[in-house]
This record gives C-alpha cells, structure tokens and sequence, in this order.
C-alpha cells in the first residue's frame, strides 16, 4: 500500500503535466511546404493574411486537439473529428457539449485545401470562417464569443506562441480560426493504393480493374455497357468535384440542404459531394448517417433511388438505380477500398500534440 | 404650400420607396441568371427579361447522338447588354478575357472571350430555354449552353445561373 501511493500521485502529477500541454523548444518556424501531386492542380487560393507557416501549422495543431476551446473544456475538434477515421467520429450524428446530437454527420477533414465551399450545404467560404461555427455551436463545443480566447490567454504556453505566429501575444477568436486553418490545409491525403495505382506503381487485382471500369462508365443499355456513373460526381485524382446533388435519398427531404442558402427551389434536398477518400473508414454514410456500412451505400445506388424533380439527371435513367449484381457489387466495394490512405490516418504529424 | 408641396413629396417618395421594395423583392424572388464580373452594367435577370430577348435557332447533336433544335439567347447578346469588350473591344489585353459559366450544381466551364463573338467565330453559342420546341426538362433546365458543331457536350452546361466574365492573372 505505502508503495502506491507515490506512484500513484505521480501519475496524477504525469496526467496533469501533459494536459497542460508541453511545447518544443524551439518551436519550428518558417514556410510550411505543402506536398501534393501535380494532378490535384493548385486551383486554391491561400488568404495572404494567413500564410501556411510551421510555427502556425504547430499553434494550430494544438488548438484543434484543445477541449479547453469548449464551454465544458470536454470537447475538442478531433473529438469529432478523429484521425483513425479520416477525422470523422463512427457517429450517425455527432455529440456536442450539451449532450444533445448535431443536424448532421460529421464530415472528414481531407484535402481541404481544395474546397471552395464548406459544410454539406456548401454554406461557408474559407476555412478561418468555418472554424468559428463549431466552436461556437451549442450542439458543438458552445463557447461564447472571445470566451474560449479569453481563457487560453491565461493558460500556458499559448500567448508566447500566438505570439510567434502573428507578432501580439493577443489571443482571439478571429487568431483561433487561422491558425486551425493553417492546420488543416496540411491535411492532404494523397498516399493510398488509388495513388500508387494512378502514378503507376500498383496493379489493380481483376476484381478491382472490373470496379473501376463501373465506378468510372455510364451504363448504356443499348451499347450492353455496365456502369454505376459514379466518376461523374466523385471522380478526379482527387475523388472529389465540387458538386451540389440530391442523390435521390428520399422522395420529399427532410433536410431542405443546399436550398437554404440559395433560396432556390431547384436546390431542395440537395447537398455537396463528398469525397470519397478514406471512405471505407467513415461510415455512417450520406449527411444524415442512415448507412452503416459501404453495401448499404451500393444498395441505395443499387435498388432504392427516390426520383424527384431534383434527383440527378445521372442518377435518373434507370428506375430506382443502377440494379447492380451482387459480384458487381464486391468489385465496387473492392475499388472503393483502395482509397484507403493508412499513411494519412497514421501520419504522426497530424496526431494528438498533447500525447507526446 | 409649402406644406402640401412637402407632403406630396413624401407621398412621391413613400410611393417610390414602396414601388422600389416591391420590385426589389419579386426580381430578388425571380433572378434566374446573373451575368456580372468584368462588366460596365452588371445583368440580375428574370425569366421574363430572357423570354423577352431575340432568339437564335441552333442545332446540335446531344449525348444521345441525335440532332436536336435549341432556341435561345446568343451568349454574346446578353455580354453586349452587360456591357463586356465584345465586339470593336475585343482586343489588346481584353483577348486574355474569358467567361466562366456556372450551374446550379456547380458545374463550372469556361470559355475564352473571342469564342462567344461573331467576328472571331463561326458557330453561334446560345443560352438555350428550349429543345425541339418545348422548355427544357428537369435537371437540364430552365437555360443550358448549346455549342453547335462541338464534338463532345461536357461544355453544354445545364442549369445554368451565372455568367462572370474575368481576366486571366
Ligand atoms: C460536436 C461535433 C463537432 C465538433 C466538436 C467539431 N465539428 Fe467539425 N463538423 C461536424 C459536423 C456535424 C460537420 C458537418 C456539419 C454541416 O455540414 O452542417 C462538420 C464539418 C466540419 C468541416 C467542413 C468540412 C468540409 O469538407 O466541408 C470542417 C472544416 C470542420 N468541421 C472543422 C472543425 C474544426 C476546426 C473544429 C474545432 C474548432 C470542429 N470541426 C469541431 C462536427 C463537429
Ligand atoms: C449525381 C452525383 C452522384 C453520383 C453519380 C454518385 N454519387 Fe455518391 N453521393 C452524391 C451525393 C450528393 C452524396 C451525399 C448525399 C447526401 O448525404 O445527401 C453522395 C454520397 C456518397 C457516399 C457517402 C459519402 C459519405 O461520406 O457519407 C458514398 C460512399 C457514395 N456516394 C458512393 C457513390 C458510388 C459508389 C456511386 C456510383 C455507384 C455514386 N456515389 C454515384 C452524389 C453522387
């Protein structure tokens, strides 16, 4: 027993130091460097007033790690966002400070550099302005405004590092929003099987090859051709096109989406795509999770879309979906595989700072 | 006098300012295509300011590989209307002008300025409101971009809701 205790209080005294956060010394400085392939092209707009630096990228990290951001000091960003699932939660809805759940399912945080409009509605415009809502949310982390930078400014080590990144020690919401951003452009999946597939170092096995051929084709009935058309919506390198669709989930939606920002009848019940990298790790599926797994997916696509005025034209042709076989299922399952990006998800500088 | 000229004024202007609001909330209502960037006069269009506009014939092969009638709008009109360097303009650094077409689900394709003038180019580029005689379908509709002659449709945006006419940087 007398043995305990002082391992014990060590523990405790262990337990508090890393919650209260250790620093490198020196923090790194200068430019980040921002490494992708030539194929994802460089159709982002970094804002001038917040360069991409390492002592940014470093301040950021920590913050998105911090539950001190939140009202109840429980709830980080990765509490939502979790790198093992390509920074999604395994919720259907995700659960804020107050216990009760968000709208919608929480989205994975990959290759945002390139997104020009955020959420699934598309409502945000830039990063540094996206970081505030969650922050601020009742559902979310509920902080009041200038309460979360109000707090940090008393807690050590984060004036001298705001400092370091932009020059006064003043720490607020506004500064909070940019370094999270810094963060998060570095998030940059590019590393799976698809990759080395494209850059021509892995052989797609036959099942993949014959899911590619329908991930990628339009069926044409007439020309006996197979297909799912889903390169059309969640093509490119990047497996992600900038795109707002109802993807005939329901008859009459109940979430009116994209609709609500645009005012546009023709926008009900549409929301943007998401990308499908790292998909086979961010189940539930669709903005409101209703799918559990990837074969609930292809099932929707396969027998259950919901026509409507706004279902789309892509998805319209044959009634009630694809009608795929159940090998051409696994082939598509097979492929979607291959966008698993495990050197992202274990990337230890995307990992808790806090841990070390 | 005074007074009565007073009041009257501030009935004209409670008139206008009412006639303004209301003209103001239905066209917010009803704009259906904006036509804005690097323009003298900015278009907030309604569908009846297009159906109002002349209309060209067109044919052209669609993805079914069949040809089809399109009426609509020449693109280059409703640039001329906005006030865009078409035409004696087009030149010097207005060649290094292009327009970025956007759709509802944005969709997003570009075409380079002299492409969309007559007197660089043959073909006449539409903003399309109906096929073969009837409006355009769900999902295609209300406006489409037709490219007669070219070869491949993925430039035929459909839903279109903006035109923004930019300089290269
Ligand atoms: C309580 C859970 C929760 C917390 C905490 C949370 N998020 Fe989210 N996040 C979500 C949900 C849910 C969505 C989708 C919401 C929507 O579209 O309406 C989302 C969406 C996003 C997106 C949009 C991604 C895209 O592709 O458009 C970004 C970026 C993001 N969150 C960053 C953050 C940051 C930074 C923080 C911390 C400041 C944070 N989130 C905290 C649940 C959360
Ligand atoms: C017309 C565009 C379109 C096509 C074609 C399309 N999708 Fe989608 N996809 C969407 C939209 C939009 C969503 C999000 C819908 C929502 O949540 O309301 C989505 C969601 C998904 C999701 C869930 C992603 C997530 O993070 O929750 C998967 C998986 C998916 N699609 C796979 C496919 C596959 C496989 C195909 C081909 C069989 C396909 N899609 C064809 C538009 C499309």
């Amino acid at each position: 027993m007398r043995y305990w205790k002082p391992i014990f209080v060590g523990a405790i005294v262990m337990a508090g130091l890393s919650a209260w956060t250790m620093v490198d010394d020196p923090v790194p400085t200068g430019p980040y460097p921002l490494h992708y392939p030539a194929s994802f092209g460089s159709r982002f707009t970094i804002p001038a007033d917040n360069p991409t630096t390492q002592e940014g990228v470093y301040l950021g990290r920590l913050l998105f790690y911090e539950p001190r951001l939140s009202a109840t000091q429980t709830i980080s960003c990765a509490s939502c966002h979790q790198q093992a699932r390509a920074f999604t939660d395994g919720l259907a809805l995700s659960i804020g400070v107050h216990g009760k759940t968000t709208r919608r399912n929480s989205m994975s945080l990959t290759n945002l550099l390139w997104v020009r409009q955020l959420f699934w509605d598309g409502r945000s415009s830039s990063l540094e302005e996206q970081a505030l809502i969650p922050l601020g949310h009742t559902d979310e982390m509920g902080s009041k405004p200038g309460e979360a930078a109000h707090f940090l400014q008393k807690t050590k080590p984060y004036p001298a590092l705001f400092k370091q990144v932009f020059g006064s020690d003043t720490i607020t919401d506004v500064r909070i929003g940019q370094a999270l951003a810094q963060f998060e452009r570095t998030l940059i999946s590019a590393d799976s099987r698809y990759d080395h597939f494209l850059a021509g170092h892995y052989q797609l096995t036959e099942s993949e090859q014959r899911g590619m051929q329908l991930f990628n084709q339009s069926p044409s009935p007439d020309r006996n051709v197979r297909g799912g058309n889903c390169a059309h919506c969640h093509g490119g390198a990047k497996l992600y096109q900038e795109l707002f669709h109802n993807n005939g989930l329901d008859k009459q939606a109940t979430d009116s989406g994209r609709q609500a920002i645009t005012g546009l009848a023709l926008d009900q019940g549409r929301f943007r795509v998401p990308t499908l990298r790292n998909i086979a790790l961010t189940a539930p599926y669709m903005h409101d999770g209703r799918f559990n797994n990837l074969d609930q997916v292809l099932e929707h696509y396969s027998e259950h879309i919901q026509p409507s005025p706004m279902l789309a034209p892509e998805l319209a042709g044959q009634p009630n979906g694809f009608h795929l076989t159940r090998s051409e299922k696994t082939d598509l399952i097979s492929f979607l595989q291959l966008f698993t990006d495990s050197t992202f998800v274990h990337n230890p500088q995307f990992a808790n700072p806090h841990l070390k | 006098m005074r007074n009565i000229n007073a009041q009257l004024a501030g009935y004209w202007q409670a008139s206008v300012v009412i006639v303004f609001l209301l003209t103001g909330l239905t066209s917010q209502a009803q704009t259906v295509l904006t036509v804005s960037g690097e323009v003298t006069k900015p278009l907030t269009l309604q569908a009846a300011d297009l159906t109002a506009m002349a209309h060209t014939q067109v044919t052209g092969k669609d993805r079914d590989g069949k040809e089809h009638q399109y009426a609509g709008i020449l693109l280059v009109d409703l640039l001329k209307q906005a006030g865009a360097t078409v035409g004696g303009e087009l030149r010097g650094e207005n060649l290094t002008k292009y327009v970025l077409v956007k759709s509802i689900d944005g969709y997003e394709v570009l075409f380079a300025l002299p492409e969309l003038d007559p007197d660089f180019a043959s073909r006449s580029i539409i903003l399309a409101d109906s096929v073969d005689g009837a409006p355009l379908g769900s999902g295609v509709g209300p406006y489409r971009i037709v490219v007669p002659g070219e070869k491949k449709p993925a430039r035929w945006i459909r839903e279109v809701k903006s035109i923004e006419v930019r300089f290269a940087k």
